[in-house]
């Protein structure tokens, strides 16, 4: 509608989209990489949640996360260390003991984060950190485990 | 300003430099309703914390790493696994100790028999605790007696093996 003021009608106002379009499809791809690189390091399971724990919480340190998934009636189906499965079996710790190892020679301060879920039996966990104790021998350093709990609030 | 080309009856939309223009707004809600749906997927709680645990170069001895360091008799923890159930399960002491029931009793036993400045008690903090759970115990109740240890505030805790 044209008037003397403003001959050429009133000024339209547009926005730029495609700065704001790109920004939301960032972070779509964020989220997206951060779920799969969540579910790769924490397998899901029930943790032990002990009462009134004197835990502290994860400090910005090198670890590595192992995981002991849980297969039926507290046995262990398989131990996840990254992406990598080994049986619960004795040529399976052997081969988690050198991957340790090889994870200890790498970085001598690496700290190895245990996760197993509530219902395993300790005979099950007992093999998991006897391999991390002779891998961390073998690589001449100290065997420094993090044991993973779900706190209760 | 619209168009009409010849033999068509579709309007053709130009802007005013004659560009054509492709409706956005589709786009933009399918783009929110995937963020909107990644957002709420995404489990940020962090809810997990750690005990830190120094494995001793003979696993659950309790005997000092130093070799010219005395070795004291570690207090010993059982832990057994009586049933399904988180309250299904037993304690014993190793020693002249009054056997506790739950992990109450033996938090406060521990408690009590930490010595403090006072110069009371029986244990330094760094006094060898061991946490001797049987094969076919949970790993929840292990995790429960060796954070009743350090709840009491001793230092020195340590897993027995089996074996």
């Amino acid at each position: 509608m044209r008037s003397v003021v403003h001959p050429r009608g009133p000024a339209s106002v547009t926005a730029n989209l495609t700065p704001m379009i790109d920004m939301t499809f960032l972070l779509i791809v964020f989220f997206v990489l951060v779920s799969q690189i969540t579910d790769r390091q924490r397998v899901r399971m029930d943790l032990p949640r002990p009462r009134d724990p004197a835990t502290m919480r994860q400090r910005d340190e090198q670890r590595t996360v192992i995981n002991v998934v849980p297969a039926e009636d507290g046995a262990v189906a398989a131990i996840r260390v990254g992406g990598d499965d080994f049986p619960a079996d004795p040529d399976g710790f052997a081969s988690l003991r050198q991957e340790l190892e090889r994870q200890y020679r790498e970085n001598p301060a690496v700290r190895m984060n245990l996760r197993a879920d509530r219902r395993i039996r300790y005979r099950s966990i007992e093999p998991v950190m006897r391999s991390v104790t002779e891998a961390a021998q073998a690589a001449g350093v100290l065997p420094r485990v993090n044991l993973v709990v779900e706190r209760k609030d | 300003m619209a168009a009409r080309t010849a033999g068509s009856s579709r309007t053709i939309r130009r802007g005013p430099g004659g560009t054509l223009g492709v409706n956005m707004t589709p786009m933009i809600d399918v783009v929110f309703l995937l963020l909107i749906y990644f957002m709420v997927a995404t489990d940020f709680v962090v809810t997990e914390e750690i005990y830190r645990l120094d494995l001793p170069q003979r696993l659950g001895s309790g005997a000092p790493d130093d070799p010219f360091e005395l070795e004291r008799d570690p207090v010993r923890i059982g832990v057994h696994t009586t049933g399904p159930e988180p309250e299904d399960y037993a304690l014993d002491l190793t020693g002249p100790w009054p056997q506790p029931t739950t992990f109450e009793e033996l938090l406060a036993f521990l408690q009590r028999n930490l010595i403090r400045d006072e110069g009371s008690g029986l244990f330094p903090r760094d006094h060898p605790i061991l946490v001797a759970p049987d094969p076919d115990t949970g790993w929840e109740h292990a995790v429960e007696a060796f954070s009743t240890a350090v709840r009491a505030g001793y230092v020195n805790v340590q897993f027995v093996p089996t074996s």
